[in-house]
């Protein structure tokens, strides 16, 4: 397949991760704060969020030193311009992606996506309200869920399957790593420590923003340790938002690309990311210190990304001896 | 800019109407389709025209129009539902003329290209080929694949007063629409079953494998080892999604300029499994941004050196550089000469009457009644650069003038042709409307023409310009079978 369409693939399937996930993120978060118990400010509530997006350079430029505040955020974060990691933006973009492989992907792929950005473009046509921000999450969750669920029926198995594998996960890890990142450094120091009430409704938000309170709950019945939720997040295999699952998925792609079209440094990459995770737990991992263990975790990630991108998306301009 | 004309012509003769006689009954081939609607109500049809309308925003049937804004403005391709019905007996001479008049430009560019026979013979005055914008003197004497040149011609055809069937333009570039010919007809089949009932109806949707075959058929490795493409000049242009629409059906690669890459005078495209080697470039570029090393150095959108690897016969290019000077609009008047040079046959397809303006008895009639005209600047398509006389103001007027006075090479001029007007559904009402018709020619092995076309719509009232680019609509074009 051509180059330059393994990369929109990749990056159509990022773009909708990303739209999901932080649909996800600010749709807990804004439900969580219905009943605010806690002594958090707005800022605190708010901040850790443009964290974890990656976005607080872009927000203070935006607002030019205007305290941070539950509306501004989700202004920010939903449908901002210029904010690059919007839903809005994430949306139009992989929208775009998915025109330009159009003719590779099911005609049933095309008209979920071409729908679903109509539908968020109007319901953004102007400012999101308060009170129709959740329904319009839930929305955003929905619609992307039934893209995958299409994508899984009606998609041709191989490279651009692959490459649309790729997408997904390698996003999802990246999300995954800062939201407990971002989160883990805001709350408990202490690994041991079972948390009070607000730590309950905080540790829990955070397995909720990753769709994972439920089957935590299952696993782990002794209540919220931090530690436990790092486990599960980190090297729970049977979780499909733990890093362990994503990186088990992309191993299997990475590893059906290279029947047709090998590469050693993708190999390397993906291996090494693997080995950050066997013959560890998250005890270890805080010993080492959390954040440390998930920076170094996605300076894997990122290596990982630029050597699919060096590889398989970039121009490939080979000797002759490549022509098949 | 929406350009209105009085629908009444100099002559006074009204339109021909293609659906009513001149006592508002319907003609008999649209009496099926008339009683219909009056059984079923017309309320009905607003209902269908919601879900048309809907089925084509979700598909995402769009084409794009340029604006100020970069990313273009994305519009739902506008659809009427009331189709075009043409009787089998009017389809033999226009399909008959449609390839008599490509087998005839073949001809031409062929010898253009290599002998010029036809302006020693004088059929042609030969400057008025060397002052083509769209003449390529780079290409000369190169034989390309099959010697065929326009593989793929989007004819346009108007009606006049009488109903005779005219040619309006030769589009030989690369002609645009197609798609939307076949859209028209799934949402129409989907819409309205009921209406396809009561009539045998031509396929159309064939088109794209015979375009396939036709490809193949050029491939200088044999059309059993065809790697074929698209080359599409990307997302923001205005037919991207007929682009899409033909890769996929096709089963095809829909590349732009920077997959594909040159080496050795052979074409290759980047994969992520190394080079592949190409064989037949069906492109949607115009020559001037096919190739920054043969014509426009600054071409961010062509392929540097494929003219080269098509000039060694490693390529074919469709449709072959340098066709654009056979519609070249001062060429036009010539056409029906050049088939009688050609061929020795009788054109089928009669053209408009037009004007030259390097002569100097037509200029100097044309500038003297320059409200009665429609002027075409030769190097502008999509209704852009041309006056319409009815309904233009003195200072456009004196401003064309001087052009031609200063340029006449650039400016046609021709007498306001009425189209002929059909019935549409707008806004709960049956209205008038002006359409014209654009057929396509496909010519590889044979030449073969898929019975139907785009039937355009001017949607303004009383407008003649049908181009989507300016607030055009469509129906879909039934050619009956016998």
């Amino acid at each position: 397949m051509l180059s330059r369409i393994a990369d929109s693939l990749y990056w159509m399937s990022r773009y909708l991760e990303r739209a999901e996930s932080t649909a996800r993120l600010v749709e807990i978060n804004l439900l969580y704060l219905l009943e605010a118990e806690d002594q958090l400010t707005e800022a605190a509530q708010w901040r850790p969020l443009l964290a974890i997006c990656g976005s607080e350079a872009a927000y203070s430029e935006t607002y030019k030193g205007a305290p941070v505040t539950a509306n501004r955020v989700i202004q920010f974060l939903t449908q901002q311009r210029n904010n690059p990691n919007a839903i809005r933006t994430s949306l139009r973009l992989a929208r775009e992606n998915a025109r330009v492989v159009r003719d590779r992907i099911s005609k049933e792929m095309w008209e979920a996506m071409n729908e679903m950005w109509l539908q968020v473009d109007r319901q953004l046509s102007g400012p999101l309200l308060p009170e129709r921000a959740a329904g319009f999450y839930s929305e955003v969750r929905s619609g992307v869920a039934r893209f995958h669920g299409i994508t899984s029926g009606s998609m041709m198995r191989g490279q651009p399957f692959n490459f649309y594998l790729l997408g997904t996960f390698l996003e999802r890890t990246d999300m995954t790593a800062r939201i407990l990142d971002v989160k883990y450094h805001l709350l408990l120091p202490d690994a041991s420590m079972v948390g009070s009430p607000l730590d309950f409704y905080q540790w829990a938000a955070l397995l909720k923003s990753l769709s994972g309170f439920e089957a935590f709950r299952r696993i782990y019945q002794a209540g919220l340790r931090p530690i436990d939720v790092a486990q599960f997040i980190i090297f729970e295999s049977d979780f499909p938002r733990s890093l362990r699952f994503s990186l088990d998925r992309m191993k299997q792609a990475i590893d059906q690309l290279a029947e047709t079209a090998p590469d050693e440094r993708t190999a390397v990459c993906v291996q090494g990311l693997l080995a950050r995770l066997e013959h560890t737990d998250a005890e270890q991992a805080f010993k080492l210190g959390l954040h440390e263990f998930l920076e170094d975790f996605l300076d894997g990630v990122r290596e990982l990304n630029d050597a699919l991108a060096a590889r398989y998306f970039e121009a490939y301009l080979g000797d002759e001896s490549c022509v098949t | 800019m929406m350009i209105q004309a009085q629908s009444s012509t100099s002559s006074g003769r009204m339109p021909y109407h293609e659906f009513y006689l001149d006592d508002f009954a319907p003609r008999e081939h649209y009496t099926p389709l008339w009683e219909h609607i009056r059984k079923t109500g017309q309320s009905a049809l607003g209902d269908k025209a919601q879900a048309a309308h809907l089925a084509l925003r979700t598909e995402g049937v769009t084409f794009t129009v340029y604006s100020e804004n970069e990313e273009g403005i994305e519009r739902v391709w506008p659809f009427d539902l009331l189709p075009r019905i043409i009787p089998a007996a009017e389809w033999v001479p226009i399909e008959a003329g449609l390839k008599q008049r490509v087998r005839a430009i073949n001809l031409f560019l062929c010898d253009l290209y290599h002998k010029q026979q036809i302006l020693k013979d004088g059929v042609l005055p030969a400057d008025l080929i060397f002052q083509g914008k769209d003449f390529r003197r780079e290409i000369m004497d190169i034989d390309p694949p099959q010697g065929i040149y326009p593989h793929i011609s989007g004819i346009d055809l108007i009606r006049d007063e009488t109903g005779r069937y005219l040619v309006l333009e030769d589009n030989c570039r690369t002609p645009s629409g197609v798609s939307y010919m076949i859209e028209n007809r799934i949402v129409e089949r989907r819409i309205l079953p009921e209406f396809f009932a009561k009539y045998r109806v031509r396929r159309v949707e064939h088109y794209p494998a015979l375009l396939l075959q036709a490809l193949r058929y050029l491939s200088p490795r044999g059309a059993d080892n065809a790697e074929v493409v698209l080359l599409t000049p990307g997302i923001y242009n205005s037919a991207y999604f007929e682009h899409t629409f033909l890769a996929k059906e096709m089963g095809i690669e829909l590349v732009e300029g920077r997959d594909l890459f040159v080496k050795n005078n052979v074409v290759y495209m980047r994969t992520t499994q190394g080079l592949r080697r190409v064989d037949v470039v069906y492109r949607r570029v115009d020559d001037a941004f096919l190739d920054p090393l043969a014509f426009r150095p600054d071409s961010m959108l062509g392929v540097a050196g494929i003219v080269d690897a098509w000039r060694a016969g490693n390529v074919a290019i469709v449709n072959a550089p340098g066709c654009g000077i056979a519609d070249d609009k001062a060429v036009y008047p010539f056409v029906p000469d050049i088939i009688r040079y050609y061929l020795g046959e009788r054109p089928i397809l009669d053209n408009v009457p037009t004007y030259l303006m390097t002569r100097p008895d037509d200029q100097a009639f044309v500038l003297d009644n320059l409200e009665r005209m429609v002027v075409k600047s030769v190097s502008e398509s999509g209704g852009y650069g041309m006056l319409m006389g009815p309904a233009s103001t003195p200072a456009l007027r004196a401003e064309f003038a001087q052009n031609i006075r200063e340029n006449p090479r650039n400016y046609i001029a021709q007498p306001v042709i009425p189209l002929s007007r059909h019935v549409c559904y707008l806004d709960g009402e049956l209205e008038s409307r002006h359409i014209d018709l654009r057929p396509y020619v496909i010519y590889g092995k044979d030449i073969e023409v898929v019975p139907g076309g785009l039937t355009r719509v001017a949607l303004t009232k009383g407008s003649l310009v049908v181009n989507s680019s300016q607030g055009g609509g469509s129906k879909d074009t039934w050619v009956l079978a016998e």
